[in-house]
């Protein structure tokens, strides 16, 4: 992929809704704003969702009552944030049901 | 729309019909098609799929050039300087350090011991305090684990709020002690809603004021108070049971907390009638004394309270340290509010008279230790109460009579009966299209009136700054009021000089601009007060003080010459209106009073400009090296709020420096300045005044402290205005005094000899040889007699 292929691909991004997951298991959704060489993304309006912790887990499991019981992920709103490359371990775009994005693949 | 509407009720029409065909036997008992809107069933939203780019973005952004960005054209430089960065300790609210957990460990059912409880109690109380002193909640109440149990996740009922969620584990029944302490924490998150909605009902600064700011947290708000008062009670009782095992002590420690509580919560309620509010404080005062002497009964639970719920707040900042408030302070603080509180109760029982208010919110602004927020908030909306606003006469109006227009024929009641004539062609009687004007007037006085008692509401520091914008408005108010002015006057000569002579020329100017230059004059004593000047720049501004408050003084023995002839008239006529003449009268003290204190005010001033030039050719004050600026550019900087008055104009530069040099430069001064200082200053023209103008300041405001609060209109505050009065007095005996010292020393250095050698040497070293320091009393250290009146001492050394 050379320079002019990527910032094409790249701008299409721009706007659209991402998912980040990073090193630490959070997840951060939020509209990408910018990105660089180094993968650094700045998101803004992004919820911050982080999974259940073990010992929630096995405290679900180990009470008594329904066979499938479930664990909520804790999520808050933390706005504008910049996660940097090398803490994102994978990345998402949200797609939306009406239709295919509009994102060239 | 309505096309719309039209064929989904024609579709479902549609159904219902080829529903009957297919089902014959029951068509008969259908009731006809109602005409109702298709009503659409709840579909949940599409989930959006997700599609992993990771891999393409990675190589996508390797291919990029080092620096170059790609974003969006509107994102901005200084936007994403704001973004917080993941990962990073210092602004990742949410990172972990390694092994550590998002759960707090520390276990809100565990139980406790009474001297926990009230160390928990007090805690909360120290940091509900530093809330109320300005940092947000997150640093503050909502460390508390017992809170965060409490709120979160939102409870639905009232029931669901406890220390455990979805049933307490069987063995775990919380004991009396964790009942008695989750009440007390309801019942202060409900304090704290409150108070929230108090302080956002009235004007404030979020954050520079207060942070009302609840992370998305619901404190109660739809939970009635008595609830809470419930189950204080209930706890007090479990207090009292006396089959509780309990030290004495701590078992009283307790209940007075909850006392307290039970209290401040009623104290608080945004919802208390008016009526009530005065009763509502004191039973707090009885309780603090026994909340402070039993403090040291408690035992701190440091892991009672966590940075870590900052976590789960919904919050756009870095994560930031609790902020620790020692209890000493929290309860001076708490004292504080509590008493300025009430303080604010004695605005319901002072007489309706708009001048009354004004000097209670000039009291209140002036309390010292400044008032918190929510004191403001609570005085404010007394005053904006609509008992107070809906007076039955309006607020500007009574205002208007009492300073320019007593018993003036211009505001008879019977002005407002007359009708107007049916044929509208036909001019209106002259006292109706009075009426007509005064109403004008009024209406359009409202604004700028509101927007001074709002500046009287904020703290000191803004107070000043609000002033500068209240002052241009009422500058433009007065402009409207000369275009009223001609009207009237062109109605009342209509009416004949005898009506005419009755009334003020320019009543509504006068009243205006009266007004005007008393914030004027405030705004500059604040300015004092708050140390804006530098001490080279106090006699500039005491010169520009003096010039406000001498225009003052004149248009004020202008008004009162008018309403002293008026009273000599209503007297003196075949049949003596006695009622109007009292009316008269009394406005007739009010001005003399008004005038005395202008004339104290311009007397003190000029005394105190004088002085400081002095001081300023004497060397005896710091001249600071400014090479960055010119005198010129600094000038008008100063005056900056001032400069589109008219009137009072602001005296151009040139104007200004002749006046506050008069001898030239400060470093050469010329000829008359060694005539002033000769022989000790005996034959000094501005020593001479200095004596005068001390003397003659003295002499106005004893009499202003003579005439009494109660004709200045502030007799709901005595206490503090006769305290104001006494001080500004001090200040004049202390400009006696250092203008003494000054003339001492140069008489003990004077003499023919060294005053020519000096005069050789340009006078550089004139401060050092005088063997004097003047020393300027800071702002706050309780040695200023007042605090706008800053007078310097002089000091041997």
């Amino acid at each position: 992929m050379d320079n002019s292929e990527a910032s094409f691909y790249l701008s299409q991004l721009i706007g659209k809704n991402l998912r980040l997951h990073t090193t630490d298991k959070r997840i951060f959704g939020g509209q990408m704003k910018c990105t660089d060489k180094d993968r650094n993304i700045i998101l803004a309006l992004t919820y911050e969702y982080r999974a259940p912790s073990e010992a929630e887990i096995c405290r679900t499991v180990e009470a008594p009552g329904e066979m499938s019981a479930p664990v909520s992920w804790s999520s808050r709103y933390v706005g504008l944030v910049v996660v940097p490359g090398a803490h994102v371990t994978r990345i998402e775009l949200e797609e939306s049901v009406f239709g295919k994005s509009d994102v060239a693949l | 729309m309505a096309e719309n509407h039209g064929t989904t009720s024609g579709e479902s029409t549609a159904v219902v019909k080829s529903l009957n065909i297919s089902d014959g036997a029951s068509s008969d008992l259908r009731s006809p098609p109602a005409d109702l809107p298709l009503r659409q069933a709840f579909h949940p939203a599409p989930q959006p799929t997700f599609r992993d780019i990771t891999e393409k973005f990675i190589r996508a952004c390797s291919a990029l050039d080092t620096g170059q960005l790609v974003k969006d054209e509107y994102f901005t430089l200084f936007e994403s300087i704001g973004a917080l960065e993941i990962m990073d300790p210092k602004m990742d609210s949410g990172f972990l350090q390694p092994g550590e957990t998002l759960e707090d460990a520390y276990d809100t059912l565990a139980p406790l011991l009474p001297e926990e409880v009230i160390g928990i109690m007090d805690q909360l109380l120290s940091y509900e305090m530093a809330w109320h002193r300005g940092y947000p909640l997150s640093q503050t109440l909502f460390t508390s684990v017992y809170i965060d149990k409490l709120l979160w996740p939102e409870p639905k009922t009232f029931e669901q709020a406890q220390f455990y969620r979805d049933g307490p584990p069987d063995n775990k029944r919380p004991g009396v002690l964790l009942e008695v302490l989750r009440a007390y924490c309801l019942a202060l998150i409900k304090c704290c809603d409150f108070v929230n909605a108090k302080v956002t009902s009235r004007d404030y600064y979020e954050e520079e004021d207060f942070c009302t700011h609840t992370y998305n947290r619901v404190l109660f708000v739809g939970t009635p108070v008595d609830v809470f008062s419930r189950e204080l009670d209930a706890a007090v009782e479990r207090m009292e049971d006396t089959d509780l095992e309990m030290n004495l002590a701590l078992q009283e420690a307790l209940i007075a907390r909850l006392n307290f509580r039970k209290d401040f919560l009623v104290a608080l309620d945004f919802h208390s009638p008016i009526e009530r509010l005065d009763k509502s404080w004191p039973p707090i005062f009885s309780n603090l004394i026994s909340l402070n002497a039993t403090h040291q009964l408690g035992k701190s639970v440091p892991g009672a309270f966590s940075t870590k719920l900052q976590r789960r707040l919904a919050s756009t900042v870095p994560p930031r340290p609790i902020v620790e408030l020692d209890f000493a302070d929290a309860f001076q603080t708490l004292k504080q509010l509590c008493l300025d509180c009430e303080e604010a109760t004695h605005f319901t029982r002072l007489e309706p008279d708009p001048l009354e208010y004004q000097s209670f919110l000039w009291a209140y602004a002036s309390r010292n230790p400044t008032p918190l927020p929510y004191s403001r908030s609570y005085l404010a909306t007394l005053l904006f109460h609509p008992t107070t606003l809906n007076a039955t006469t309006s607020i500007p109006l009574a205002d208007l009579r009492t300073l320019v227009l007593p018993a003036s024929p211009l505001l008879d009641p019977t002005n407002w009966t007359l009708s107007p004539p049916r044929n509208l062609m036909l001019p209106k009687p002259p006292r109706l299209q009075l009426a007509l004007y005064i109403d004008e007037f009024i209406e359009r006085s409202g604004q700028p009136y509101l927007e001074f008692w709002t500046a009287l509401g904020q703290n000191r520091c803004r107070l000043r700054r609000m002033l500068g914008h209240v002052i241009i408005s009422w500058d433009q108010l007065q402009n409207d009021a000369g275009i009223v002015d001609e009207d009237i006057h062109a109605t009342l000569e209509e009416m004949g000089t005898q009506v005419q002579d009755q009334v003020l020329a320019y009543p509504l100017t006068s009243w205006t601009y009266a007004k005007k230059l008393t914030m004027l004059e405030k705004m500059i004593l604040l300015g004092f007060e708050q140390d804006i000047y530098l001490p080279d720049e106090y006699a500039g501004q005491y010169f520009f003080l003096s010039t406000v408050s001498s225009r003052r003084r004149d248009l004020l023995s202008n008004i009162l010459a008018h309403l002293q002839y008026r009273h000599r008239c209503l007297l003196s006529c075949v049949e003596p209106d006695l009622p109007k003449a009292a009316e008269v009268e009394e406005s007739i003290g009010y001005l003399q009073t008004l005038h005395a204190g202008a004339t104290g005010i311009w007397s003190l001033s000029t005394a105190l400009f004088h002085f400081y030039t002095l001081l300023m050719y004497l060397r005896l004050l710091p001249i600071p090296n400014r090479p960055f600026s010119s005198e010129t550019l600094r000038y008008e900087l100063r005056m900056k709020p001032f400069l589109t008055l008219q009137p009072p104009e602001v005296l151009p530069f040139e104007e200004f420096r002749e006046r506050v040099r008069p001898f030239g430069d400060y470093v050469a001064p010329d000829a008359g300045f060694w005539k002033e200082v000769a022989d000790g200053g005996s034959g000094g023209r501005l020593w001479k005044e200095i004596d005068a103008c001390v003397r003659d300041a003295k002499e106005a405001f004893a009499s202003v402290k003579k005439a009494g609060a109660k004709k200045a209109r502030a007799g709901g505050v005595e206490r503090d205005w006769g305290r104001e009065v006494q001080g500004v007095l001090a200040s004049c005996v202390a400009l006696g005094v250092g203008a003494a010292g000054v003339k001492g020393a140069l008489k003990e250095v004077g003499g023919g000899k060294a005053g020519g050698k000096r005069k050789a040497e340009g006078g550089m070293r004139l401060g050092l040889e005088l063997g004097v320091k003047v020393e300027i009393p800071g702002i706050g250290t309780g040695k200023r007699y007042a605090e706008g009146w800053v007078v310097g001492k002089v000091v041997k050394g």
